[in-house]
């Protein structure tokens, strides 16, 4: 297994855990009526969704080898 | 709605769970376009559907109401007396009944719900974090805007055909004759006098 495969999958795995946590405290604001629900969502739910999504973005960049370092078929 | 949305995000959840524990499926061509959007699709529609589903709530008058000092103006609305212009309006669904506060408050220009956002932002930190003012010193920055009076009452038959009105309609509109504080209909939200009043039981 090449070190970048292990770099990748870390990589999903935060992605995935900020999605989720994000995802829960959205469900979270949701069924909570109050004003601070709001800033719950606005300010710490999507700032971790969008973290997650951003760490799966970067992950991509990684898969994503340079033409001149893809070996060459036999 | 709000079903519809949680659906959205337990989806989001269980893709987002699968490669949180499995990541090495993301070698295979179809589970990188279900990592496509379980981890960046679906949580970006969570975060609009979210952010819409907020917003419409924050124009509820029970959001309004909820922060403790502005429990007394949520009370004003159903003193039983018609020379009070927020009951009157909120009793007679002139304004809808669940929107009340929104409907007389909101800023009808182009950036005005940004604006009306920010300043609910100041308002919450007032309340949670600074010292929250108190209900009867609180003022509108500003003063109160003809304009959000003219957003409906503007054009319609009754306030147009009020020979007062009509004199005045230029200065109405230039807001150099305010509706509220010019002698007309200065009576909106009397917090400091509740005690005194008489108010109406809404029928179930």
């Amino acid at each position: 297994m090449k070190t970048s495969d292990i770099g990748i999958r870390r990589l999903l795995q935060v992605s995935s855990a900020l999605v989720i946590l994000g995802l829960l405290l959205e469900i979270v604001s949701l069924l909570w009526f109050h004003p601070l629900s709001f800033v719950l969502f606005a300010f710490i739910a999507t700032g971790l969704i969008a973290l997650g999504i951003l760490v799966y973005l970067v992950s991509l960049v990684f898969v994503a080898t340079p033409p001149d370092r893809v070996p060459k078929s036999q | 709605m709000i079903a519809i949305l949680i659906s959205q995000i337990v989806l989001s959840i269980v893709l987002a769970s699968i490669f949180l524990i499995r990541p090495s499926l993301t070698r295979g061509t179809a589970w990188k376009i279900l990592a496509f959007i379980g981890l960046c699709v679906l949580p970006a529609l969570c975060i609009v559907g979210g952010m819409n589903t907020h917003i419409q709530r924050s124009e509820q008058t029970q959001f309004c109401i909820s922060c403790h000092v502005m429990i007394p103006y949520g009370q004003s609305l159903y003193i039983d007396d018609a020379s009070h212009i927020p009951a009157q309006h909120f009793q007679n669904h002139r304004v809808p009944a669940d929107m009340a506060c929104y409907s007389c408050h909101a800023d009808y220009g182009i950036y005005g719900p940004l604006y009306d956002k920010v300043q609910g932002l100041r308002r919450i930190y007032l309340q949670f974090v600074s010292t929250p003012p108190d209900p009867a010193s609180i003022r509108i920055q500003g003063g109160f805007k003809n304009a959000q009076c003219l957003h409906c009452h503007l054009g319609a038959r009754d306030f147009g055909e009020n020979p007062v009105h009509a004199a005045m309609m230029d200065s109405l509109k230039s807001n150099q004759t305010s509706c509220l504080t010019s002698g007309c209909h200065d009576t909106a939200h009397d917090v400091a006098n509740l005690g005194h009043e008489k108010f109406w039981k809404a029928a179930q």
